[in-house]
């Protein structure tokens, strides 16, 4: 710019040498101003877009936050619900090893009361036998008393000994016969009991237990057992199924972090706004003096007012505002490298 | 629930500030300049604090701050100025016209949330 004027002055001073005309530097610039609209435009183009799409960028970051945690609070509700589940399980299983535990006892009770019969009916044989002993002493006693009879003739009194030995057995006889009778009864009431009442079962959870074994009780306890594995398989399903359920909500949690931490730097718009900003204005800065250098060749500026008004490039630094303009700046001018102490949060 | 008063002249800035606060459990007003943010004060807005930038159109966050403090309600209420302004002269100027601190964009959530805790010790 110097030379420029320095051409200027010496075209007026010495009009024999070649003349800088001002309308051809007033024409080259002519065009500048329009051209540092069109950067401005394109620069606040720029800002424009960057904020739309930072906007958009926080826009979809929120909902993906907040889809987020519906998805967390899903899995937490569905967690809950299987606990509850295998909490449910457990209670139903145990009730059910329960039940076939009280079951294994009453037909062991009841196995206990049949053998008991048993032992009785074999004592009807007992009676039975006595019976017909009683029956082969009768029919000697009456062959006894025949023989006598035809011997004594009219003397009788041998027939009344053999009578009275008669009389006797038929009294055992009798008693015999009572004795079947009322083990019959006996019987016969037990085995209703034993048929009909089944309330013993209620209290078989109160009887002790015993490492007895019958065909019945096998069979039971093999239900038992099927049915505690399966409560066993459906318990460790429940249970993977409530980790992958945690393992999912840790995981939820962690995306709503990053998506946390990715709002946060979305400030870095804001900060490249700025930075724009700044861009845009010196290309204002830029404009203004191309037109002051018109206007001084048109006779419109005078040369002091021309060179009071033009741009430098330490104002330029004194616009900076963040400590990275400060950096580029002493970096492109080659000046003392920018340091700033200032900590980046202080609390007064 | 403790309500902050984010004022900046940026959409982005208030939404992504406001997203983090809401998250953190924070009520939330914004006003996209100082004089908006006054106006709120005026008509009985009392946030528990207020996050503002520097540099904005209509009144800065500086002149903001002077003023703000002479709202009712307003003396002891912490503002904390959130800008790019690095230099000491504008922290010393904020300091005077009564601000509690100043913080430097990009600031990160945990940051913003640690100074909040700091300046709030019980909310």
């Amino acid at each position: 710019m110097p030379s420029l004027l320095r051409k200027l002055s010496l075209a007026q001073a010495e009009p024999e040498e070649p003349a800088l005309r001002p309308d051809v530097v007033a024409g080259a610039l002519d065009a500048v101003p329009s051209y540092c609209d069109v950067v401005d435009g394109h620069v606040h183009d720029v800002i424009e877009q960057t904020g739309e799409a930072a906007y958009a960028i926080i826009q979809q970051l929120v909902k993906v936050d907040s889809l987020a945690e519906v998805m967390a609070g899903d899995v937490a509700q569905l967690a809950g619900t299987l606990t509850r589940t295998e909490t449910e399980l457990s209670q139903v299983s145990a009730g059910n090893d329960q039940l076939v535990g009280r079951l294994i006892s009453y037909f062991l009770h009841r196995d206990h009361q049949i053998r008991a019969l048993v032992d009785q009916m074999r004592e009807l044989d007992q009676h039975v036998k006595q019976i017909e002993e009683v029956s082969r002493a009768t029919n000697i006693l009456a062959l006894n008393a025949m023989i006598e009879a035809v011997r004594a003739g009219e003397a009788g009194e041998g027939f009344s000994v053999v009578a009275d030995e008669v009389r006797k057995l038929a009294h055992r006889s009798a008693e015999a016969a009572h004795g079947i009778g009322s083990s019959i009864g006996d019987l016969t009431a037990k085995l209703d009991a034993v048929l009909s009442d089944d309330s013993q079962f209620d209290r078989a959870q109160d009887m002790p237990e015993t490492s007895e074994e019958t065909a019945m009780t096998r069979r039971l306890g093999g239900i038992a057992n099927a049915q505690r594995e399966m409560s066993e398989m459906v318990a460790g399903i429940l249970k993977d199924t409530v980790k992958a359920a945690d393992q999912v909500q840790r995981s939820s949690d962690a995306l709503t972090s990053e998506t946390t931490g990715a709002v946060g730097h979305v400030q870095f718009q804001d900060i490249s706004r700025q930075m724009l900003e700044h861009v845009a204005e010196a290309v204002g800065d830029v404009r203004r003096q191309t037109e002051d250098v018109v206007a001084y060749v048109s006779g419109g500026l005078t040369e002091e007012e021309l060179m009071a008004r033009r741009i430098s490039v330490e104002d330029l630094r004194a616009k900076h505002v963040m400590s990275r303009q400060r950096t580029t700046h002493a970096a492109q001018t080659g000046g003392a490298e920018h340091t700033d102490a200032e900590p980046l949060i202080e609390l007064f | 629930m403790t309500t902050v008063m984010l004022v900046d002249d940026s959409a982005t800035m208030l939404m992504s500030l406001k997203s983090i606060l809401t998250k953190a459990g924070y009520a939330v007003e914004t006003a996209g300049h100082g004089k908006e943010a006054l106006d709120k004060l005026g008509k009985g807005v009392k946030p528990n604090l207020i996050i503002s930038d520097v540099n904005m159109p209509q009144m800065d966050g500086i002149t903001f701050a002077r003023e703000a403090r002479k709202a009712p309600g307003m003396r002891f209420t912490p503002i904390l100025m959130l800008t790019t302004e690095s230099e000491q002269t504008k922290r010393a100027e904020a300091k005077a016209a009564g601000a509690t601190g100043w913080l430097v964009k990009p600031v990160g959530p945990d940051q913003l949330l640690g100074v909040i805790k700091q300046v709030l010790p019980g909310a």
